[in-house]
């Protein structure tokens, strides 16, 4: 009898503990929320102090975001997989991930005698022209233009990247 | 604690108060255009109203031709990378966004161009489409199968999904002039036998007195994983003459993973260009290449942004002073400042003027910043100040207030690993578990104790 109860208080103390540390990691869990949209990437803090982000993941070479001074922070991420943790100094969250995705876009921009093709996209593109005389390649950074023949197919990809 | 560093950028503590200013928002990007009724009335005479559609027809037939010739044509995602094992079947599928960048009415046609095997097949839900002004994108799936029996090569296969913006036609029926199609690329990567590593490499922060920082970005491509890679990157001046060598870290990487090496340099030679040769060890095997990379590109810096007599639902002034660190004179400098509303859309797109800004010196550029509607609060923004074809670019805070705009800068710098990152959650449950383990172990072996101290008491 005397056995049973040992063991029952045995059990209470360790459910005791248990509900505490759950608790106490609840509420000390980093909280943070990301938010995509195209190449603008946002992460408000909840109670994180800040975020770790790599393009990789096991977060070699990683960038970090600071809340101390702004719970939001908002930038420009170039396209590819993102893997963040949100951390407060005590505890680092577990691993998550967002994607940027990468837009070809392109443009005849065509005014008088001038032609220009314009990357209107957001990664590097190979554009190749097809259906003309010449067949040619051209390289474009986003926004920027080369002036072209007003004639044949202009077809733009993305440059390749590590 | 978290050791912070500084920011790339040297940027903008300003705050400026106060009283109204002397612009007035009536003469700013206002054009009201008045119309007035007219109405041909039925009685008019025969030659007026002839007149009238010849004129119209005029400007119909001038509009046609000085109509601007613009196509333009986007698609997402640029690229989709399937990792294939040999003799495995694969049938997967997915959703590329068409995009009307120019909400125009467009008609575009959708092709596949598959020149890696005629085994492999895909399929598009649609192979024509019009979108709409009003039409920003449109989803179009695709199914992809790779036959088991695909032997391609070790390696990058790409299968096009071409979309092309059909020509407008001319009354005769031809087309004329240029027009572009757009490409999302299937590629399907065969994995090399063995360990194989795919690398670049990018050289970041390379200014003149200052630390460097060297990327080496690597995939594994191969079908084993490697237990450590390093790279060494020696570095070469244009004359070819050897400066330095520098060494990275060592890092594991599992097949298809992607990792970063990366090395500092403190930079202690002037600028200019340099080239970095790179090898890469990895497992007793060895890969060389080489890259161009620059040291002092950054020609022009963000000195500070001043707001005076800033008064919320007015327009405020924004004085950005620029600094030229180049030894020559920068044509057509100016700034671009966009504000992001909480859901990170663009609620405010800023030009100042174009400037020319002489070497070595600093200049201001203005840009006004109407603030109707702008409700007081914190809000990102980003200030680009663009230059011979480049950007400085700075993130920011705008602090509006009734009377007050308060700009401070902020960023986010890499910085070596290492400082108290706090402790893994993952970690932290397994210590959980562990020590839940010992208790009860311990509270077992007590409790076998006293059993049995209790049987010998009873004996």
């Amino acid at each position: 009898m005397v056995n049973k109860k040992q063991h029952l208080i045995v059990i209470g103390i360790q459910i005791i503990f248990l509900i505490g540390i759950f608790i106490f990691l609840y509420l000390s869990y980093p909280k943070a929320n990301v938010n995509v949209n195209g190449n603008v990437v946002g992460f408000e803090s909840i109670n994180a102090e800040y975020i770790i982000i790599s393009e990789n993941s096991d977060f070699s070479n990683p960038g970090y975001i600071n809340f101390s001074e702004f719970k939001t922070q908002t930038f420009d991420l170039k396209p590819g997989k993102y893997y963040w943790k949100a951390s407060n100094g005590i505890i680092k969250g577990f691993e998550k991930e967002f994607e940027v995705s990468s837009e070809v876009g392109l443009k005849i921009d065509g005014e008088g005698n001038e032609t220009n093709l314009v990357n209107i996209g957001n990664v590097k593109v190979n554009v190749t022209k097809e259906g003309g005389v010449i067949v040619g390649h051209i390289i474009l950074e986003p926004e920027e233009s080369e002036k072209i023949e007003d004639k044949g197919e202009y077809a733009g990809r993305e440059e390749n990247e590590i | 604690m978290l050791e912070e560093k500084k920011m790339k950028f040297n940027l903008l503590n300003i705050y400026n108060t106060t009283k109204k200013k002397d612009i007035d928002k009536n003469n700013i990007n206002k054009h009201i255009i008045e119309e007035k009724g007219n109405f041909i009335n039925a009685n008019n005479n025969l030659n007026s109203n002839c007149f009238k559609l010849l004129l119209i027809m005029i400007v119909f037939i001038s509009f046609l031709i000085f109509i601007p010739n613009v196509y333009s044509l986007g698609i997402t995602p640029g690229k989709t990378t399937v990792n294939y094992e040999k003799g495995q079947e694969i049938n997967t599928g997915g959703v590329i966004q068409i995009l009307n960048n120019e909400h125009k009415n467009i008609e575009i046609v959708l092709m596949i161009k598959n020149e890696v095997d005629e085994s492999i097949k895909v399929f598009l839900s649609e192979n024509k489409i019009n979108l709409l002004p009003s039409e920003e994108s449109k989803d179009i799936k695709y199914k992809l199968n790779i036959p088991a029996s695909f032997d391609g090569e070790p390696g990058a296969h790409s299968i096009d999904i071409v979309a092309l913006e059909v020509p407008k036609a001319k009354e005769d029926g031809t087309f004329v002039g240029a027009t572009v199609a757009v490409v999302s690329q299937l590629e399907i990567y065969v994995p090399y036998p063995g360990k194989y590593l795919d690398a670049d490499l990018n050289v970041l922060d390379a200014e003149q007195n200052s630390t460097a920082v060297f990327v080496v970005p690597i995939i594994n491509r191969g079908e084993l994983g490697i237990g450590e890679a390093r790279a060494i990157i020696d570095v070469y001046s244009n004359l070819n003459q050897k400066i330095d060598t520098i060494q990275t870290d060592y890092l594991p990487v599992n097949p298809g993973q992607r990792t970063e090496l990366s090395a500092k340099w403190n930079v202690s030679v002037p600028s200019g260009d340099y080239l970095a040769k790179v090898s890469l060890f990895y497992d007793g095997e060895t890969r060389n290449f080489e890259k161009a990379f620059s040291i002092g590109t950054k020609k022009l810096s963000i000195e500070s942004i001043l707001v005076n007599n800033f008064q919320l639902g007015e327009i405020a002034k924004l004085q950005i002073l620029v600094e030229n660190r180049w030894n020559k004179n920068l044509e057509n400098v100016y700034a671009n400042l966009l504000v992001y509303n909480k859901r990170s859309d663009v609620m405010a797109d800023i030009k100042s003027s174009t400037e020319s800004v002489g070497a070595l010196t600093k200049k201001e550029l203005i840009a006004y910043w109407d603030t109707v509607g702008v409700a007081e609060g914190e809000y990102n923004g980003k200030l680009m100040v663009y230059y011979d074809q480049k950007s400085a670019d700075n993130n920011l805070v705008l602090k509006v207030s009734q009377d007050s705009l308060d700009i401070v800068g902020v960023g986010y710098a890499i910085r070596p690993s290492g400082g108290s990152e706090g402790i893994n959650i993952t970690t932290i449950l397994l210590v959980l578990v562990i020590l839940l383990l010992i208790v009860n172990l311990a509270w077992f072996v007590f409790f076998r104790r006293i059993m049995g101290s209790r049987k010998a008491g009873k004996k």
